[in-house]
């Protein structure tokens, strides 16, 4: 009943903004011009043939591995808890949302922005989801890799469970950090301090719940730490088991982080 | 088309606008004149609802632009002081962003940038990244990206900061070509280009209105702020005190000796003329006179007899 009831919350948030965001066609208007921006950058480009990069190193590591002998590890689990991918989840996220608002504060054009008829809710929302759409695209070539396998494979490679757990957590803690990414770009106009921000948040969340491991506190407060764990939610993702709990954890923090945004954004147009 | 009344904006420590009061009626071009820091930008910002005021009220284009800014803003064309733009962007794709954001499509849009590009004298820039613009043409864009709506209202924060004569000299031109058609309020702290484009001014000095009048009215009120030259053959000491005993003369200064003759500038009270004053008291001592004139007041004079704070020079 409470999962429900929370669920329907989250999703009647989302629409409702989305439904905001949309109405008049200048949601749009901002989303592909932000787009637009990310793929005339060079950084976007460097971004992408990196994680390419390290994915397909990951992938090639994985199948070396498994060629060795048999494993109790599936291929999907081996790619996505290796070092590449945890090098690439670090940079990714300080790298595309550093420059969302702090560019634009800098360069003073979200006076123009803000004094031309759009909401400061139609402006986060069409950065958020412009970087949401490249991270997405971020991760699209690394399916081609299991693809390929699958298509070249003579065994029947059906791992399908493994593969979808680890990119609906992916999309998960993209969301998540991407908000954190976005509330960090609206906090500086400094790219540089808007990406040391990000990237000490995702690294938290990241050492959250084993970092307690070797220091004596007591084991509840340990386990409830845990259960903010970035690496223990991809673990338990990677294997197959898509929890609700976790889908609801990173659905209402990212609200809650895009509406502090929202708030600080609005509080800097009062401000300045 | 601007109704304010008693808008006040408070920062911490400090008020930049105080309990301000002023209307601009359509078709005018106003001009918003003060020193650096007189709180010309907080209005504008505050018009054209990119932060509230702490108390008070402003209606825009008839709609208040705190409850109903969206309606507000889709009929104001706003160019923010440093024309802040996309380097990365070429001209008519900025400016096609502009119109969209701006509720415009399709066909109107596309008229929307002919008719600004062209206005503005874009043509030839229309390709070019904004990033490679000389600062003339920067600011040509922002005022292409401020009209391409044809609003009712254009608000320009210091249009010619930071051009040559010659650029400065083609935006007022193109300022007076926009006024036949559009309200304008131009905030500037050039007193010679209120003088030449606009039809009132608003003379703006820590938060308060000091004066708001056509310039020929102010300047007309401040005639005799322009000072009076004399130059007399008699001893300085004597002629400076007995000048000074002339009823409305308000300060006698020695400006400079040459042999006998001794230069003064006289400062009389505001409506004034103590020329035929020092005339007689020069005759009636018998001191040769050889030159007394009035030195016309101007903008300048009224702007700083107005903004001049009691500790500058």
């Amino acid at each position: 009943m409470a999962f429900t009831i929370t669920v329907s919350v989250l999703l009647g948030i989302m629409i409702l903004c989305l439904w905001r965001f949309f109405s008049g066609g200048t949601g749009l208007v901002l989303l592909s011009k932000e787009l637009r921006s990310f793929f005339f950058s060079p950084i976007a480009w460097v971004v992408l043939t990196l994680v390419m990069l390290l994915n397909g190193l990951s992938f090639t590591a994985a199948l070396a591995d498994l060629r060795e002998g048999e494993r109790s590890i599936t291929l999907t689990a081996y790619t996505f808890n290796s070092i590449q991918f945890w090098l690439a989840y670090f940079f990714i996220f300080p790298v595309i949302t550093m420059r969302l608002f702090a560019e634009e504060q800098k360069l003073g054009t979200i006076e123009t922005l803000l004094t031309a008829p759009v909401t400061t809710i139609q402006l986060l929302l069409a950065k958020y989801l412009a970087a949401l759409t490249f991270y997405i695209i971020l991760w699209l070539p690394s399916l081609l890799n299991f693809i390929i396998f699958q298509m070249n494979s003579t065994d029947d490679y059906s791992s399908i469970g493994s593969l979808t757990g680890s990119y609906t957590i992916i999309f998960l803690v993209g969301m998540f950090n991407i908000a954190i990414g976005c509330l960090a770009s609206a906090l500086t106009k400094n790219q540089l301090v808007a990406a040391m921000i990000c990237f000490t948040f995702c690294l938290l969340h990241f050492l959250l719940g084993f970092i307690l491991q070797n220091l004596s506190v007591p084991d509840a407060f340990r386990e409830t730490v845990a259960h903010f764990s970035t690496q223990i939610h991809v673990r338990a993702f990677i294997d197959g088991l898509i929890d609700t709990r976790q889908i609801i954890y990173y659905l209402s923090f990212s609200i809650l982080l895009l509406s502090i945004t929202y708030h600080v954004l609005e509080f800097r147009k009062w401000k300045i | 088309m601007i109704r304010v009344s008693n808008l006040t904006k408070r920062y911490v420590g400090r008020t930049a606008v105080d309990a301000i009061s002023f209307n601009v009626e359509p078709g005018e071009i106003v001009g918003f004149l003060g020193p650096n820091g007189a709180g010309k930008t907080t209005t504008i910002r505050i018009l054209t609802g990119y932060m509230p005021a702490t108390s008070g009220s402003a209606v825009v284009a008839g709609h208040d632009i705190f409850r109903n800014s969206l309606q507000a803003q889709q009929r104001i064309g706003y160019m923010p002081e440093n024309v802040p733009l996309y380097d990365d962007m070429r001209v008519k794709e900025y400016l096609r962003f502009r119109a969209l954001l701006k509720g415009m499509r399709g066909r109107e849009a596309k008229n929307g940038i002919a008719e600004a590009i062209d206005l503005c004298g874009l043509s030839e820039m229309r390709s070019k990244m904004i990033g490679a613009l000389s600062k003339g043409y920067r600011q040509r864009v922002g005022l292409a990206d401020a009209l391409i709506h044809n609003p009712e209202l254009l608000i320009l924060d210091e249009p010619t900061n930071g051009l040559d004569p010659n650029q400065i000299r083609r935006v007022r031109k193109l300022i007076k070509q926009l006024g036949l058609s559009h309200t304008i309020l131009v905030s500037t702290h050039i007193l010679s280009e209120v003088e030449m484009t606009c039809d009132r001014v608003i003379i703006l000095d820590r938060g308060k209105i000091r004066a708001a009048d056509t310039p020929e009215n102010l300047i007309s009120q401040l005639r005799t702020v322009g000072h009076i030259s004399v130059e007399v053959n008699a001893p300085a000491d004597i002629a400076g005190d007995a000048m000074r005993k002339i009823s409305r003369v308000k300060k006698v200064i020695k400006e400079a000796t040459e042999g006998t003759w001794t230069k003064f500038t006289v400062r009389a009270e505001s409506g004034t003329d103590v020329r035929e004053s020092i005339v007689q008291l020069a005759n009636a001592n018998h001191w040769p006179l050889r030159e007394i004139h009035t030195h016309g007041a101007s903008l300048e004079d009224v702007f700083v007899e107005l903004t001049q704070s009691p500790h500058t020079d």
